[in-house]
């Protein structure tokens, strides 16, 4: 599976569209998110200190090296004889040897390190993720959400994996460059210093200059991902409309102003560079003049000043890499942070002793509900379901139907009043208990990605290939699942067979069969197939709903005229529940609705 | 297919090559001059580079040895513009590369965009759900195409330019150490390309298994953000631990797939330290036993040595550079197929400029079905007549609704209008006349307002296309009303508010003739009636076909056909059909 849908380029799928930080998942301190990597890393002494000392050591073998080299240029001035050339070749290959083990098995380690810290960070992230309360992350947009566990994971892994172990490799050869220099002799050292303000400065005008430029950039590939999954998801779509230029130009725009802000990100990058130059240049002419110098006042030997020198070189690249890895080091640490920010809510726990519903029974006591203050959605409901009892909950748009569904399900707490499932409130259930006594189903589809059981074994781990294929044929779909060529272990959702509305809603049922609720809420869940496919389907609900309470959040009007009881939901309120056949007789707000129903099916 | 259907004239290659290679010339081609002029400034730049180590030796052997200040302060200078021609060199290089790389891969996303969103459309894979290898699939894959493969392919330009520049320093080197001792010389030119080869050949094996890893790797991140995605079905069904636990199986395939990649990356890395210090400590003692000898200076030793340590750096860009081709070629088979990808529907007249081809049309049309021997049954619809159509097999209203829509290959004369078969039409003249309203129709980010106008002719009346698709309802729950935003596909609205904007943008679009495909799926029963009333009103005298089984949309037709196995099998009001077809009531109000 590739997930093609998730742009590898980090972006937002919530775009530009501005939501309020107010609202967004909370982000860690930088400060706090590095104590809780400390503390990961601390979970493993021994890997952290063996990593340290073998690179430590790796580094240190190389930066042997340029004495080495000195040492060859002093034999070959005082004319010492072939012997101690071949010692001093000997030892270069010795370093060599040496350097090589430590850098291999060095690496390695800083590998098995970061990737075992970087598994238990996503391991929480994601595990906290999925139990936050649904309102906390609808209220951050589910963008935010997937941006950190999509985005922001890969920025971190990809961190740990390229940019942590050249960081630690640059650094060390660089920090023991210096001390190599100050072995030789301090004044080189000194010398070689005279590069060290110049690439401050440089340093400091690029993170002010091009580091927002990047961010920038970073947005519009995002919003460049979006424009283009947008236009390509809608291309059938276009063409009906005859709007295939308009999208084309939207693309077009928005790849534009990648391209554009990417090549002002390079003309800084550009910039930088003369100046890195100039102190590499600095810095190298003070070690020759500084080896003249001491040279000259017989202080050192040409071939320590030629290690000097040779030291300095070395020090190009690493210190080039250190600056141009700090914009990455800042992207990680702000990424790690909201990684840790969502780490850090707390889930709703479980009761110590949670108590157990007696039944399937549903009682709402004058249940309110405000999404905004001041603002309510519903008013003072009553509500009681007997056990078995099947009841379709009608009204038009805005209603409240969703809301109350929603509250039942324990998605949402109730403002106002309360809500208990056989006997007991939902607090006193808990969290894990409720999940296994009411249910929800909506109109929304997503069919796990991976195989078929996979996916209907998220309901019951531990299912059998009967108990799915029983649970299958409970809401109608054995037949065509058992007709696929690999049955069971057909590779669904992304990337792979892509289920008709019809039969993802089937599945999303027979999940429902699986988990066994002794109540379950169907919220629309036939809406978004064709009218064949919700005459087919209100089959499958009829199947999976046998022997539990149900309340039925209805379009079809044929729905309510099967289920035991119809309540009718206007403004939040209930203004009419009954049986569908007293309810028509009644002449009340369902029989007008009735009515329009009943008389386009028979003029 | 002949001709790929991208308007000349546009930027990006205007006619794509077909295959990778030829597209990886013809990028090569119309990037010549970033390709020549950063490979010559990457040639100077490296250039430049290995002539610091020299300069060192130079400075040791000239100035410090002999302790001659005068020397030191040329060579210094020296020194000084080497490093003022390398700077500007390398800067000549980046500019000019990431200029055309950027464009290049601009112009290149636009053209498969083009092709993505041409009236053409593209084949559908030869069976439903057939392993998704195919471009033509899903637009997730088509959008990892534009999106990071059209990038891989103009990347071919810097494999060019770094390549070139690693192979021009490797020959400085080179020449500089022959110039300076014919066996240091022969040294590092004849043992550098074992050392290449053997450093490939540890390379590649290693570097396929971690690409292996690498992408189990991904795989973890594909679990999550699927399971994120799917969050309201999870939590629906009380599945976050289960989730959580595939998450974590997932994750920890993940750890170990990094582990065995960062094995393989660090033994390779290893390897290559050992080579070239194994290689330099050769050198040292040849070159040391040379400057014993007499046969070269002090200052010609610390040249090698520091000449040897540089070849590093040009060896290593120039594996890097070989393996960005590599990546280079694999992407630009992709971007090819998509931009040849065959077409859903040959255009006919898809090489004419747009302007200046439709013909005025009158406001009412009369439409003609030709049955096909694919099963589409015939129809005849009348100008400004209102028809529903009911098929008791969903396929069969599929077919229709797909010839409607000129979607898919259909023999001359198919679909007539007003007597003319729409085959002799542009596609986008064809849609034109006749629109065809999917009921799983997208949107598109931006406001409510622009969805709804998307396709609307200069007249229209926004809020009799609100009051009659029902809009109007639905926008007032969206928070900004009409200037509310939709979200990326819409997704920030509910199904059924998705479902009236996109029918409301239909009816804004005001085309002569009108096919609505069970446009109220998403609405509520009261809704639904609304809408058949409204769009009866609005489209009055205008030409509509409903294909659709609810029963108050039908009720709000002149005529309903009823088709079977064997085209037409009834027809007459909804009122007459409920009375007197089993088939009919079976269909419609079961």
């Amino acid at each position: 599976m590739s997930a093609p849908d998730v742009p590898a380029t980090g972006g937002r799928p919530d775009g530009g569209r501005p939501v309020a930080t107010a609202d967004l998942l909370p982000t860690a301190e930088p400060r706090e998110a590095r104590r809780v990597v400390a503390r990961l890393v601390a979970d493993r002494p021994g890997l952290g200190l063996a990593s340290l000392l073998v690179l430590v050591g790796g580094a240190a073998a190389g930066l042997a090296v340029p004495p080495l080299l000195g040492l060859v240029v002093d034999i070959v001035a005082d004319d010492r004889g072939t012997g101690d050339l071949a010692v001093a070749a000997g030892l270069l290959l010795a370093a060599a040897l040496v350097q090589a083990l430590l850098t291999g098995v060095g690496g390695q380690l800083v590998v098995r390190l970061g990737e075992s810290v970087l598994a238990d960070l996503r391991e929480r992230v994601v595990g906290r993720a999925l139990r936050i309360p649904l309102r906390r992350v609808e209220r951050a947009g589910s963008g935010d959400l997937l941006s950190r566990i999509g985005g922001d994971v890969e920025i971190v892994s990809r961190a740990i994996s390229a940019t942590v172990p050249t960081i630690a490799g640059a650094g060390l050869t660089v920090g023991l460059t210096v001390v190599g220099l100050v072995v030789l002799d301090w004044r080189l050292a000194l010398a070689a210093l005279a590069a060290a303000p110049i690439q401050v400065l440089a340093l400091r005008a690029y993170l002010r200059d091009a580091v927002p430029v990047y961010r920038r950039q970073r947005v519009l590939e995002g919003e460049r991902t979006q424009q283009l999954l947008d236009a390509f998801a809608g291309a059938p779509t276009s063409r009906a409309l005859r709007i295939g230029d308009a999208r084309l130009e939207r693309v077009r725009e928005t790849s534009g102003a990648a391209r554009d802000e990417a090549l002002h990100g390079f003309r800084l990058l550009a910039r930088m560079f003369p100046k890195l130059n100039g102190a590499e240049l600095v810095g190298l002419s003070a070690v020759v003049v500084a080896g003249f110098l001491l040279v000259d006042a017989g202080t050192i030997s040409v071939g320590t000043a030629t290690a000097g020198a040779l030291y300095f070189h070395r020090a190009f690249d690493p210190i080039g890499t250190l600056l141009m890895l700090v914009d990455d080091i800042q992207e990680a640490t702000t990424a790690l942070a909201r990684l840790v920010g969502v780490a850090s809510i707390e889930p709703p726990e479980d009761p110590a002793e949670p108590a157990t519903a007696r039944d399937g029974e549903v009682v709402l006591r004058g249940v309110g509900h405000e999404h905004v203050p001041g603002h309510p959605v519903l008013h003072d409901v009553d509500l009681r379901i007997a056990p078995g009892e099947r009841v379709a909950l009608i009204g038009t748009t805005g209603a409240g139907k969703t809301t109350l569904a929603r509250l039942v399900c324990g998605i949402d707490r109730p403002t106002r009043g309360s809500i208990l499932i056989g006997g007991a409130t939902l607090d006193e259930l808990g969290p894990t208990r409720a999940a296994d006594t009411v249910l929800l189903v909506t109109q929304e589809v997503h069919v796990f990605a991976g195989t078929l059981g996979d996916d209907l074994r998220l309901a019951r781990p531990d299912a059998t290939d009967d108990e799915l294929h029983a649970a299958l044929a409970t809401v109608g779909a054995d037949g065509w699942v058992r007709a696929l060529p690999e049955g069971l272990a057909t590779v669904v959702g992304e990337g792979g067979r892509e289920p008709t509305t019809t039969q993802a809603q089937q599945l999303a049922l027979a999940r429902l069969v699986l988990r066994d609720p002794l109540v379950a809420v169907l919220d629309e869940a036939t809406a978004e197939s064709g009218s064949a496919g919700a005459r087919e389907l209100e089959r499958s609900a009829d199947g999976a709903l046998a022997g539990r309470t149900a309340l039925v959040v209805a379009h079809r009007l044929k729905q309510a005229a099967t289920a035991d009881r119809v309540v009718v939901l206007e403004a939040g309120r209930v203004v009419e529940q009954g049986p569908h056949d007293e309810l028509v007789a009644a002449g009340g707000p369902y029989a007008r609705l009735w009515g329009a129903w009943a008389s386009a099916r028979e003029r | 297919m002949s001709t790929p259907a991208l308007s000349p004239g546009a930027d990006g290659p205007a006619v794509p090559a077909a295959g990778g290679r030829p597209l990886l010339r013809q990028v090569l081609r119309e990037r010549r001059r970033p390709a020549v002029v950063s490979t010559l400034g990457g040639v100077v730049h490296q250039t430049c580079e290995a002539f610091v180590p020299v300069l060192i030796g130079v400075l040791v052997d000239r100035a410090i040895e002999r302790r001659d200040a005068g020397e030191l302060v040329l060579w210094i200078v020296v020194l000084a513009l080497l490093f003022a021609l390398l700077t500007t060199a390398y800067r000549v290089q980046l500019l000019t590369l990431v200029g055309g790389l950027e464009r290049g891969e601009h112009d290149l996303r636009t053209a498969l965009a083009r092709r993505v969103l041409a009236a053409a459309g593209i084949a559908a894979p030869p069976r439903p759900g057939a392993v998704r290898a195919d471009v033509g699939g899903s637009a997730g894959a088509q959008v990892t195409v534009a999106g990071s493969d059209a990038r891989r392919t103009v990347d071919v330009l810097e494999a060019v330019s770094v390549g070139g520049a690693a192979i021009a320093a490797i020959v400085v080197t080179a020449a500089v150490l022959l110039a300076t001792s014919l066996p240091l010389g022969l040294l590092v030119l004849l043992g550098t390309p074992p050392l290449l080869y053997a450093l490939q050949l540890l390379a590649r094996p290693l570097e396929r298994r971690s690409g292996v890893d690498q992408a189990r790797a991904a795989e973890a991140a594909g679990v999550a953000t699927d399971l994120a995605s799917g969050l309201r079905v999870l939590k629906g069904i009380g599945a976050e631990r289960a989730g959580a636990e595939r998450y974590r199986v997932a994750s920890r395939r993940a750890l170990d797939a990094a582990v065995r990649a960062g094995v393989a990356q660090n033994l390779l890395l290893g390897a290559n330290v050992l080579i070239s210090g194994a290689f330099l400590a050769i050198v040292a003692w040849v070159g040391g036993r040379l400057a014993l000898d007499g046969t070269i200076s002090i200052g010609e030793l610390v040249a090698a040595v520091g000449l040897t340590q540089f070849l590093v750096g040009p060896l290593q860009r120039l594996a890097f550079a070989s393996t960005l081709l590599a990546e280079s070629r694999a992407a630009a088979d992709r971007v090819s197929a998509l931009l040849q990808a065959a077409p859903d529907r040959e255009d006919p007249r898809a090489a004419e400029p747009a302007r200046g081809r439709a013909e005025a049309v009158p406001s009412a049309v009369a439409l003609a079905v030709a049955p096909t021997p694919a099963g589409t049954p015939g129809l005849q619809v009348a100008a400004g007549e209102h028809l529903g159509v009911v098929a008791a097999d969903p396929a069969a209203s599929s077919a229709l609704v797909d010839l409607l829509a000129h979607r898919g290959e259909a023999p001359p004369g198919a679909l007539r209008v007003d007597g003319r078969p729409t085959s002799d039409l542009a596609l986008d003249d064809a849609r034109g006349l006749v629109l065809v309203a999917d009921h799983d129709a997208a949107l598109f980010s931006g406001t409510v307002r622009d969805n709804v106008l998307a396709a609307a002719g200069p007249v229209h009346d926004l809020a009799a296309v609100l009051d009659a698709s029902g809009a109007d309802e639905a926008v007032r729950a969206i928070p900004g009303g009409l200037d509310g935003q939709v979200g990326e596909r819409g997704r920030s609205l509910s199904g059924g508010q998705r479902q009236r904007v996109a029918l409301a943008r239909a009816l804004a679009a005001s085309p002569p003739v009108l096919v609505l495909h069970e446009p109220t799926t998403a609405v509520d029963a009261v809704t639904e009636a609304r809408i058949a009333s409204g769009v009866r009103r609005l489209r009055d005298g205008a030409t509509t076909v409903v294909v659709a089984t609810s029963p108050s949309l039908l009720a709000a037709c002149d005529r309903v056909v009823l088709l079977g196995d064997d085209g037409v099998v009834a027809e007459g009001t909804h009122a007459e059909l409920v009375q007197r077809e089993d088939a009919y009531r079976a269909a419609v109000l079961s």
